[in-house]
C-alpha cells in the first residue's frame, strides 16, 4: 500500500541517508577536488576563445608564440577536463556503491537479529524487496540524484564565476535568470508532486486490477461478468490516461520548453546589453561570444536536475521502507544473566508451560514433562494440538508466556545462543537444502566440522551410500532447494547435517509426506542410528515410527491427555488407540 | 524502423494529432536555426558599427517572437505526440484486456499471469515510447540535424562544415562501441543483483534452519560476498558509463578547436565574417542533440519492435472455447444428460474420463466422490464448458450445450470452485457479483443459507468490509462460505459445489446442506466432496476412480456393499471421532 510520507519524515530520512557518507570523507574530498578542477577547465575554455577573438582575430594580429601558447593551453585544458571529469564521475559512483553496501549490510545483520514473531507476520517477499530492491533505489539516489546535483551545482557556480570575470553588470542580470529558473522549478515541484503520486497511484491501481481479474478470470467467465468488469477496467484505464495527460501538460509548461524560453530571454539581454554598449564604444566581440556560449550551457544542469526529480521521489519512498526495517525492534530472545552454563547431559524439563503466538490465545496450556539424558520421547496429536510449538519453545525461537523450561536443570534463558545452537540439533519436516554442493550442505560453513567429521556423519545416517554413487560424490552440485535429488535423499542429507554438529539433544519434526517404502526404511534406520545416546524429542505424525520410544505424550488442544509407551497406550484403548487404528488398515475393533 | 510501419494503423487513426505534431516539430526545428543567425548578424553589425537602435530592437524583437513561438509550438507538439502515445498505450491495454476475457482456462494454464502482466505493462510501455519519443527522435535527428547541416554548409561555408565535422563520426562509432560494452556489463550486473536477490530469498525462507544451526554470522558473511560482487560489477558498468560524457566532450572540443582555427583562416581571407564564425560555432552546439538522438532512436525502435511483436502474437491467439456460429441465445432448463464416451485434456495428458453416462432430473442433487485426482472437478467443468467434450455430449433438456451461447448456458449456473477466490471489494460486492443491483435483502438471504451472515456482521465494517488480497484476511472456511453465497444470489437452476466445504467443520457443513435443500426445492445441485457426509443425502452418488464411474447409487445402498464408498465412509467416521479427542 502506498503511504503518504510527510515532509518532516522525508527530511529526517534525507539526513539519515547523508549521514552514511561520513565514513568516506577522504574519498569525497578528492572527488570534490577533481570536480572543481574539471569545472574550472571547462569554464576557462570560452575565455580562451574570447581572448583569441578579441586580441587576435579582430585585430588581425597573430604573433606566433602567443597563438601557439593559446592553442596549447586550450589543448591542455581540454585533456585535463576530460581526465578529471572521468575521474570525478567514477569517484562519486564508487562512493555511492560503497555507501549502499554499508546500508545493505546493516539491514541484513539487523534482520538476522529479529524474532520469529516478526517473520510470522511479515511476508518474506516484502523483507527481500527491502533488502534488495529498495536499497537499489537508494543507490540510484546517491548516484543519479545526489552526485548529479552536486556536479551540476558546481558547474552552475563555475559558469556564474566565469561570467562575473567577464562583465559584472551582465553577469548580475544573468544571475537574475537563475532566480527565475529556480522559481519555475519550485512551482513545478509543488504542482507536480500530487500529479506524480496520482499517476503512480493510478498505475498501481491499474496493474492490481488487471492482475486480480486475470487470477479470477474463470470466475468472471463462469458468472458472465466479462462486460461489467471490462468497463470497470476501462474506467481505471481512462483515469490513468487522464492523469498522464495532465502530467504531460504540466511537464510541457514547466520543463524543457520553459527553460528554453528563459534561455531566449537571456540571449535577448546579452544582445541588447552589448548592442546598446556598442553605440558608444567598440565592443569586445569575444566577450559576446563567451556569454552566448556560457548561456548555452547554463540551462543544461537545470534540465538535468529536473529529469532526476522523479528518481528522488522514488528514493524517498524506498528509504522510508528500508529505515522502517532497520528500526524494527522485535528482537529474538537473548541470553539472560551472565552465567553461560554448558549443556552436558541433555535432560529437559518443561514445568507448567503455556504459550500463545499472538500473546492471547494459548496454543499450549500448563504443559509439564521431563526427559532424562539419553531418553527418547515423542509427541503426537492432530494439527494444531501444539506439537511444533514445543519444538519452537525448546529451541528458544520464542519465549514462554508462563512456566519454565530447563536444560540440565539450568533455565533455558540462561544459555548463550551459541551453546544452544551447537548442542541442540534440529531436523525439520521439510528438508531445506541450500545452493552449493553436498559437502557444504552437510558442514554448512562450520569450521568446527572437518571433512572427516562430515563424512562420518554421512556414514552414520547411511547417506554416503547414494552420495558416493553420484558423479561428483560429495562435491555434487546442489541446485535451488535440491530439486535434482529425491525427497528421501534430501532428508538423509539434512540428517547428516544435523548429526555432523554432534548435538547432545536432538529434535525431530517428522515429515508427513508419503514416501515409498524403500526410502522410508532408509530414513527409519538413519533415525534410529541418530537417536543412540542422545536425548531425543520427536514430533511424530506416523505412529509406526515411534513404537520404541521411552515415552509418548498424546496432545489434544494444547494439553497432554495420555502418556506412556506404545504398548501401554494401546492397552488403554483411548485416543492413541484410535489414532493408531486410523493409520492402519488393520482389523482391530473400533473402540466406542 | 519497420515498427513505424506496423504502427501505421494507429498513426492513421490519430492522423490529425500526428500530422500537426510532426509539422510543428519540423517548424520548431527550423525556428531553432534563427537565433544563432541573428546573433551572427548583430555581431557583424556591431563590428561594422552599423548597428542602430532600430535594427537592434528589430533583431532582439525577432528573437523574442521566435522564442514565444517556439514555446507555444513545443508545448503543442508535446501535447499532441506524447498525448497520442498515451492513447496508444490505453488502447493496447483495453484490447489486451478484452482479449483476455475471451481466453479459456487452457490459455491460463499455458501462460503464467506474471508473463501476461509483463506484456500488459512493460511491452505496452515500450510501444508507447516508440509512438512518442520514437517519433520525436526520428524527426528531430533527420530534420533538425539535416537543416542545421544545410544551413552551415550553404549559408556559411561548406568547407568549414566538412572539416570541423570530421571528428563527429568518430564519436558515433565510439559511443556505439561503448553502448555494446555497456550492454554486456550491464547484463552481468543485473545477474549479480538477481543472484543477490535469490540468496536473500533462500536465506529468509530457510531462516529456521540457519538459526537452529547457529549459522547467522556465516550467512551474513556469504551475503557480504555476494553484495561485494554486485558492487564490483556495478563499478565495471560505471567505468564504461563514465566514458560517455568525456568522450562526447572530447570530440566536441576538437570540433570546436578545428572550427575556430580553420574558421579564423576563412575570416582572414574574407571568406566569412566573424559573425558567421560565431553563428557556425553556435550551430555546432545545436548539432549535438540530433547526433545523440540517433543512438537513442535505434534503442527505442528495437525495444518497441520486440514488444509490439509480442503483443500482436498474444492478441492473435484464438479462443478455443467459443460460441458456434448458429449458437442459440437462450436455453431452457431440463434434464441434464451426460453422455461422454471419452474426454482428455490434450494428446500429452495421461488423464482421461471414460464412459460417463448419467442423467440428473430437475430438482435432483447429485454427489460425486472419489480419490484425489482430476475426475470430479473435470466432470463439473465440462458442464460449465471450461473445456469442451470431444467424444460425446452433455445436454440440458435435450439441447447439446455446445449449441447454445456460453452466456445463455452460464446464466443458469451458480458455480463454487475449489479455489475460493474473492475480489478486492466489499463483502456485499463479492456476494452480489453476478447481480450487481441486488438488494441488501437478497444478499442477506444468500449469506444466511451459506451460514456466513452472522460472521459478516462481526466483521469490522460488516458487509462494507473490504476483503480479497488488499483487504482483511479471512479464514479458509469464511472464504468458502462467501463463495457459496455468491453462487446463490441469482438462485440459479443449476448449482455446482466443487469441494467447497472442505474448510468448514462437520456441523456447519450439515447446516449449510440442510438450508440448501430447503431453499432449492426443484432446482438441480451438483456437489463433490472428500467427505461422504456431504453427499450422504444426494439423490444419486457417483464414485469416480481413474476417470471412470466405479460405483453409483444412493447412500443407503452403497454402505451395504463392500467397496471404496463404504471404506471411506467408515474411516471418516473414525477420523471425526479422533478429531474430537474421543476415546
Amino acid at each position: 500500500m502506498e503511504q503518504e510520507i510527510d515532509i518532516s519524515r522525508q527530511k529526517k530520512d534525507l539526513f539519515r541517508l547523508l549521514s552514511f557518507l561520513k565514513k568516506y570523507k577522504v574519498l569525497l574530498f578528492f572527488a570534490f577536488v577533481f570536480l572543481f578542477l574539471a569545472t574550472a577547465c571547462e569554464m576557462y575554455g570560452p575565455i580562451l576563445v574570447k581572448r583569441f577573438l578579441d586580441d587576435h582575430l579582430m585585430k588581425q594580429y597573430f604573433p606566433k608564440d602567443t597563438i601557439l601558447m593559446l592553442f596549447s593551453v586550450y589543448v591542455v585544458l581540454m585533456i585535463g577536463k576530460i581526465i578529471l571529469s572521468y575521474l570525478q564521475l567514477l569517484m562519486f559512483q564508487q562512493i555511492a556503491f560503497k555507501v549502499v553496501q554499508d546500508i545493505r549490510m546493516k539491514v541484513y545483520e539487523h534482520v538476522h537479529s529479529l524474532a520469529f514473531s516478526f517473520f510470522d507476520k511479515t511476508p518474506i517477499g516484502s523483507i527481500v524487496s527491502r533488502i534488495t530492491n529498495d536499497t537499489e533505489a537508494i543507490k540510484d539516489f546517491y548516484v543519479s540524484v545526489l552526485a548529479t546535483f552536486i556536479q551540476q551545482i558546481v558547474f552552475l557556480v563555475g559558469i556564474i564565476i566565469a561570467m562575473y570575470s567577464l562583465d559584472v553588470k551582465l553577469a548580475s542580470i544573468c544571475l537574475g535568470l537563475v532566480f527565475i529558473v529556480y522559481f519555475v522549478i519550485l512551482t513545478y515541484r509543488k504542482k507536480s508532486f500530487p500529479f506524480f503520486m496520482e499517476t503512480r497511484g493510478q498505475l498501481s491501481n491499474l496493474n492490481a486490477k488487471l492482475n486480480e481479474h486475470l487470477q479470477g478470470m474463470s470466475i468472471i467467465q463462469a458468472f458472465n461478468q466479462q462486460k461489467r468488469l471490462q468497463s470497470e477496467f476501462e474506467h481505471v484505464n481512462e483515469s490513468h490516461y487522464q492523469a498522464g495527460v495532465k502530467t504531460i501538460r504540466l511537464d510541457s509548461l514547466f520543463l524543457r520548453p520553459a527553460t528554453d524560453l528563459i534561455y531566449t530571454i537571456g540571449i535577448m539581454f546579452v544582445l541588447s546589453f552589448f548592442g546598446i554598449a556598442s553605440f558608444s564604444n567598440p565592443v569586445e566581440i569575444g566577450t559576446v561570444y563567451a556569454f552566448v556560449s556560457y548561456l548555452e550551457r547554463f540551462f543544461e544542469p537545470i534540465t538535468q536536475m529536473m529529469m532526476k526529480l522523479s528518481l528522488l521521489q522514488q528514493a524517498v519512498v524506498s528509504s522510508a521502507r528500508v529505515f522502517d526495517l532497520m528500526d524494527e525492534e522485535q528482537k529474538a530472545p537473548v541470553q539472560e544473566g551472565s552465567n553461560s552454563p554448558k549443556i552436558v547431559e541433555g535432560s529437559i524439563d518443561f514445568k507448567n508451560v503455556s504459550f500463545a503466538y499472538d500473546g492471547v490465545h494459548n496454543v499450549i496450556h500448563d504443559l509439564s514433562f521431563s526427559v532424562l539424558p539419553g531418553q527418547s520421547v515423542a509427541f503426537v496429536g492432530h494439527t494444531g494440538s501444539g506439537k511444533s510449538t514445543i519444538m519452537n519453545l525448546l529451541l528458544r525461537f520464542y519465549d514462554v508466556k508462563d512456566g519454565e523450561i530447563r536444560i540440565d536443570d539450568h533455565k533455558l534463558s540462561s544459555f548463550q545462543e551459541s551453546e544452544l545452537r551447537s548442542n541442540i540439533g534440529l531436523v525439520l519436516q521439510d528438508p531445506y537444502l541450500f545452493v552449493g554442493d553436498i559437502k557444504g550442505n552437510i558442514s554448512m560453513y562450520n569450521d568446527a566440522i572437518s571433512e572427516n567429521d562430515m563424512k562420518e556423519a554421512a556414514e552414520l545416517v547411511k547417506a554416503n551410500e547414494f552420495i558416493e554413487k553420484l558423479p561428483n560424490g560429495y562435491d555434487e552440485v546442489v541446485v535451488e532447494r535440491g530439486s535434482t535429488l529425491s525427497s528421501g535423499q534430501r532428508q538423509l542429507i539434512t540428517f547428516a547435517r544435523t548429526i555432523a554438529a554432534k548435538p547432545t539433544i536432538l529434535i525431530l519434526d517428522e515429515a508427513t509426506a508419503n514416501i515409498d517404502s524403500e526410502t522410508e526404511e532408509a530414513i527409519q534406520t538413519a533415525l534410529t542410528a541418530m537417536r543412540k545416546g542422545r536425548t531425543t524429542v520427536i514430533i511424530a505424525h506416523r505412529l509406526s515410527t515411534i513404537q520404541d520410544v521411552d515415552c509418548i505424550y498424546v496432545l489434544h488442544k494444547g494439553r497432554i491427555v495420555e502418556s506412556g509407551n506404545h504398548q501401554e497406550l494401546l492397552a488403554k484403548q483411548g485416543l492413541y488407540y484410535n489414532m493408531y487404528l486410523l493409520q492402519n488398515k488393520g482389523s482391530l475393533q473400533l473402540a466406542e | 524502423m519497420s515498427v513505424f510501419k506496423d504502427l501505421l494503423w494507429f498513426f492513421k487513426q490519430e492522423k490529425r494529432s500526428y500530422i500537426w505534431g510532426i509539422s510543428l516539430l519540423i517548424i520548431v526545428a527550423l525556428l531553432e536555426l534563427l537565433p544563432p543567425k541573428v546573433i551572427g548578424y548583430v555581431i557583424d553589425e556591431m563590428i561594422k558599427k552599423s548597428l542602430s537602435g532600430k535594427t537592434l530592437f528589430f533583431w532582439v524583437g525577432l528573437i523574442f517572437v521566435n522564442g514565444l513561438l517556439l514555446y507555444l509550438f513545443r508545448f503543442l507538439w508535446r501535447r499532441l505526440i506524447f498525448g497520442s502515445s498515451l492513447k496508444l498505450a490505453k488502447q493496447l491495454r483495453d484490447n489486451l484486456y478484452h482479449h483476455f476475457t475471451k481466453m479459456s482456462p487452457t490459455f491460463y494454464q499455458k501462460n503464467r499471469i506474471g508473463d501476461l502482466m509483463a506484456h500488459a505493462t512493460n511491452d505496452v510501455q515500450a510501444v508507447r515510447e516508440t509512438a512518442g519519443a520514437g517519433i520525436l527522435t526520428f524527426v528531430d535527428s533527420i530534420i533538425l540535424g539535416g537543416s542545421v547541416l544545410i544551413m552551415m554548409a550553404v549559408s556559411i561555408s561548406w568547407k568549414l562544415t566538412l572539416i570541423s565535422l570530421l571528428p563527429l563520426p568518430i564519436m558515433a562509432i565510439l559511443t556505439q562501441y561503448y553502448g555494446k560494452l555497456l550492454h554486456q556489463r550491464f547484463h552481468l550486473a543485473q545477474e549479480a543483483f538477481s543472484e543477490l536477490n535469490n540468496k536473500v530469498q533462500e536465506s529468509m525462507s530457510g531462516l529456521k534452519v540457519i538459526r537452529s544451526l547457529g549459522q547467522a554470522k556465516e550467512d551474513i558473511g556469504a551475503f557480504k560476498n555476494q553484495a561485494d560482487i554486485v558492487v564490483k560489477n556495478n563499478m565495471k558498468v560505471a567505468r564504461i558509463d563514465a566514458l560517455f560524457d568525456p568522450t562526447i566532450m572530447l570530440v566536441v572540443s576538437i570540433s570546436y578547436l578545428i572550427s575556430i582555427v580553420y574558421g579564423s583562416r576563412l575570416v582572414i581571407s574574407d571568406d566569412i565574417t566573424i559573425g558567421q564564425l560565431i553563428t557556425f560555432v553556435t550551430y555546432l552546439g545545436i548539432l549535438i542533440w540530433p547526433m545523440l538522438a540517433i543512438g537513442w532512436l535505434f534503442n527505442i525502435v528495437e525495444r518497441g519492435r520486440a514488444s509490439y511483436d509480442r503483443i500482436r502474437s498474444l492478441l492473435s491467439i484464438e479462443a478455443d472455447i467459443k460460441d458456434s456460429d448458429q449458437a442459440l441465445q437462450k436455453l431452457d432448463m431440463g434434464v441434464i444428460h451426460y453422455a461422454i464416451d471419452s474426454f482428455t485434456y490434450n494428446e500429452e495428458s495421461n488423464f482421461k474420463l471414460s464412459d460417463i453416462h448419467f442423467r440428473v432430473k430437475e430438482g435432483q442433487t447429485i454427489g460425486i466422490v472419489g480419490k484425489t485426482g482430476q475426475g470430479k472437478t473435470t466432470l463439473l467443468k465440462l458442464l460449465l464448458r471450461e473445456y469442451d467434450v470431444n467424444q460425446g455430449r452433455i445436454s440440458v433438456g435435450d439441447m447439446n450445450i455446445k449449441n447454445v451461447s456460453l452466456h445463455a448456458l452460464r446464466e443458469h449456473i451458480g458455480y463454487v470452485p475449489q479455489e475460493h477466490f474473492l475480489f478486492s471489494s466489499t463483502v456485499k460486492e463479492n456476494i452480489a457479483f453476478s447481480l450487481i443491483n441486488a438488494t441488501d435483502e437478497d444478499v442477506y438471504k444468500a449469506s444466511e443459507i451459506a451460514n456466513i451472515h452472522n460472521d459478516i456482521l462481526d466483521f469490522p465494517e460488516g458487509y462494507k468490509t473490504v476483503v480479497g488480497e488488499r483487504g482483511v484476511s479471512l479464514s479458509g472456511g469464511q472464504k468458502q462460505r462467501i463463495s457459496i453465497a455468491r453462487s446463490l444470489i441469482k438462485n440459479p437452476n443449476i448449482l455446482i459445489l466443487d469441494d467447497c466445504l472442505s474448510a468448514v467443520d462437520a456441523k456447519t457443513e450439515e447446516k449449510i446442506l440442510r438450508s440448501l435443500k430447503d431453499e432449492r426445492d426443484g432446482k438441480t445441485t451438483f456437489i463433490t466432496s472428500h467427505r461422504m457426509s456431504a453427499v450422504m443425502h444426494s439423490d444419486l452418488i457417483l464414485v469416480l476412480d481413474e476417470g471412470k464411474i466405479i460405483q453409483r447409487g444412493k447412500h443407503e445402498d452403497l454402505v451395504q456393499i463392500d467397496g471404496w464408498y463404504k471404506e471411506m465412509f467408515e474411516r471418516q467416521q473414525l477420523e471425526e471421532l479422533v478429531q474430537q479427542g474421543g476415546r
